[in-house]
């Protein structure tokens, strides 16, 4: 059984798991159904970043999971509490640590998503006190998240798939570029150095940095996880599907499932 | 109470930051700290840190700041267990798993900016797990600030000089992207200075500095315990110049005597010193077009810093000065110290080592000596004259 799950198509394997995907709109749902998707996370109108289609909560329905990536202020940490109070949405996956704190009694499920923190299994042994599941970081390496994995099994959510954040800033980066050089806004924004490239998408929160390379890691639906999670600002259906077929032409990488960080550097005051 | 908070990078900036006002010091060690590439400090320095800082009534912070991946892990509390042995003061953390090896070794634990406080709630969170002190996001408003003191009651650290993250703390792994550098692990490649391209002109997007002078009052005022100044990497002047001008501009506001002029006065050296444009930035006003660049710049290093006293010999009335910029006789220069008030020289005689008279001091760490009828401490500086506080106005 185990070998046979090896020759599975991406598609064949997602079809027996739990996928948790954002949804940029109504019409990408059906056909996100049809590839065997089932939980759908829709970005709260004005407690999200880089994500350029939100929802507002009465929109959002009983079966789905709200999202909240903005790291909040007093003023949106008291709008939450006002909004929240009646939620009855299956679940919530957040970032800022105060929003634990006013969704910790709501009879809701809670996954945290630390963005680039989770990178080790006691850490997430420890905020799976508080919460159902957590996201582990795509900033470590496969073997890494294999072991974090056999550790916890059943625990986790596992990026496998879309545009990773790798910068989040509360300043409005793009209105202040276009407006110093007097040109038409473009949001999102590409930019590139060499062979790099990000992509910039800005609102009243801030401006989140893309990595341009969607990062495919559907190779992570081998490990056992509790939900597997899709980030698709910008992606719609089709690319979801052609992504999972492996037929798609959009640039794709593998972040750091096989590429380690280093962060001291040989020959420096350190060595 | 109103803490001076001082980044050093080894030692010799310890002593200077301690010695120049600083009433404590953050450092790294060799492992497990945000600045792996700095110098930082053995074990064995870190308890002469301590031993240092605690004869002079001060206190001693260590950063242990990383976001750990398993690997990291090994050894960790083994390292907390040497810093609570060793008198360490305090740990700055973000990982949640340091903190609660911390807290069980008996450590102090100030969470770092790293974990993107800015808001009560956050801090709520921490706070019921034990941390004692709070480092607020540099985007944190004078509101935020307020409304946190209210609620939490916790002791709040502010950055108030130095250098600014474009990103939130914590959430900018471009140095990951980029140059394979983990940015959460201390490699940080600063991408933020990069220039990019877009369709239209190069996109870049490089925060100007911190400087929190015009507002050190009404932080103080609001509620603020502890006055964090940034970079471990800095030089020792940069650390005894910052440090030696919001000394005095603290301890001139406890005296109720801070005057416009002396404002204006630490403002322009804190901005000579700099190598980039320094300014508030997030906590009086949302920050805009004015408080980033937007165009590639050449970064120009300071020469004012001209030399440090190692010694003064008291029978021949002379300084025994390590050169550190080039200078003459006829330049007229400017003596900073720990214990002194800013003494103008104008240099008339140079002796080299050999005691023969030289003109001009132009070879790095030359050794020099200067006439002086006045004795100067070790680590006082000789700078260019920059500024005379009576001119300001």
């Amino acid at each position: 059984m185990i070998l046979g799950m090896a020759f599975l198509s991406a598609l064949g394997k997602m079809k027996n798991k739990d996928i948790l995907i954002t949804l940029n709109n109504w019409q990408d749902k059906e056909e996100l159904e049809k590839l065997g998707i089932k939980h759908f996370v829709y970005p709260l109108k004005g407690f999200c970043v880089g994500m350029p289609n939100t929802f507002l909560l009465e929109e959002i329905p009983k079966d789905g999971y709200i999202f909240i990536n903005r790291i909040l202020d007093n003023k949106g940490i008291d709008d939450l509490k006002k909004l929240i109070k009646g939620v009855t949405q299956k679940g919530l996956i957040f970032d800022d640590l105060g929003v634990l704190q006013i969704v910790k009694n709501l009879k809701m499920e809670k996954i945290l998503y630390l963005s680039h923190f989770n990178t080790n299994s006691e850490s997430i042994k420890l905020y799976l006190e508080y919460v159902d599941s957590v996201i582990v970081a795509t900033d470590i390496t496969e073997n890494e998240i294999k072991e974090i994995v056999t550790l916890l099994p059943h625990k986790l959510t596992l990026f496998i798939l879309g545009y990773v954040g790798s910068m989040y800033s509360r300043r409005l980066l793009i209105d202040n570029y276009c407006q110093f050089h007097k040109i038409k806004k473009e949001n999102p924004l590409y930019i590139s150095k060499d062979d790099k490239g990000f992509i910039l998408y800005e609102n009243e929160y801030g401006t989140m940095f893309y990595h341009n390379k969607i990062f495919n890691g559907l190779q992570l639906l081998d490990l056992d996880a509790k939900y597997y999670f899709i980030n698709a600002p910008f992606l719609n259906a089709h690319d979801i599907k052609d992504l999972i077929d492996e037929t798609s032409k959009l640039p794709q990488d593998k972040g750091f499932l096989e590429t380690e960080t280093i962060y001291k550097l040989k020959g420096e005051a350190n060595d | 109470m109103t803490e001076l908070l001082a980044p050093a990078g080894d030692l010799e900036r310890l002593k200077i930051a301690l010695l120049y006002g600083a009433d404590a010091v953050y450092l790294g060690g060799k492992d497990y700290s945000l600045r792996a590439n700095a110098k930082n400090f053995s074990l064995e320095e870190m308890a002469e840190a301590c031993r240092f800082a605690h004869q002079l009534h001060k206190k001693i912070y260590v950063t242990v700041n990383i976001v750990f991946h398993n690997k990291n892990l090994d050894g960790l509390a083994d390292y907390l267990q040497d810093l609570k042995n060793i008198g360490v003061d305090a740990v700055i953390v973000s990982d949640i798993i340091g903190v609660k090896l911390a807290i069980q070794k008996g450590l102090e634990v100030i969470l770092s900016t790293q974990a993107s406080l800015l808001n009560y709630e956050a801090i709520n969170f921490w706070k019921n797990l034990g941390v004692k002190r709070f480092v607020l996001g540099r985007e944190a408003t004078r509101d935020d600030i307020i409304r946190i003191k209210k609620e939490t009651n916790v002791e709040l650290e502010c950055f108030i000089h130095g250098a600014m993250c474009t990103s939130i703390s914590g959430k900018c792994v471009l140095s990951n992207y980029c140059t394979n550098r983990d940015a959460n692990r201390g490699g940080c490649a600063q991408i933020c200075r990069w220039v990019f391209k877009t369709d239209g002109p190069d996109f870049t997007f490089m925060s100007k500095d911190l400087n929190m002078v015009t507002y050190l009052e009404d932080m103080i005022n609001i509620g603020v315990d502890s006055f964090k100044v940034e970079g471990r990497m800095r030089s020792i002047y940069y650390i005894a110049t910052v440090i030696k001008c919001y000394r005095k501009i603290i301890d001139k506001i406890k005296a109720k005597s801070l005057t416009i002029q002396d404002q204006k006065y630490y403002e322009l050296i804190l901005n000579r010193v700099a190598n980039r444009d320094t300014m508030p930035q997030f906590y009086h006003k949302f920050p805009g077009v004015n408080e980033s660049y937007f165009q590639d710049r050449v970064e120009v290093s300071n020469q004012d810093f001209l030399g440090i006293v190692l010694d003064y010999d008291e029978k021949k009335q002379e300084i025994i000065l390590e050169q550190r910029n080039y200078f003459k006789k006829g330049d007229i220069v400017e003596f900073i110290g720990p214990n002194i008030d800013n003494i103008t020289y104008t240099i008339n005689t140079i002796l080299n080592e050999d005691n023969e008279e030289i003109d001009v001091a132009r070879h790095p760490q030359m050794i020099v000596k200067l006439p002086f009828k006045k004795r100067l401490d070790k680590y006082s500086m000789m700078r260019v004259k920059i500024f005379d506080k009576n001119d300001v106005l």
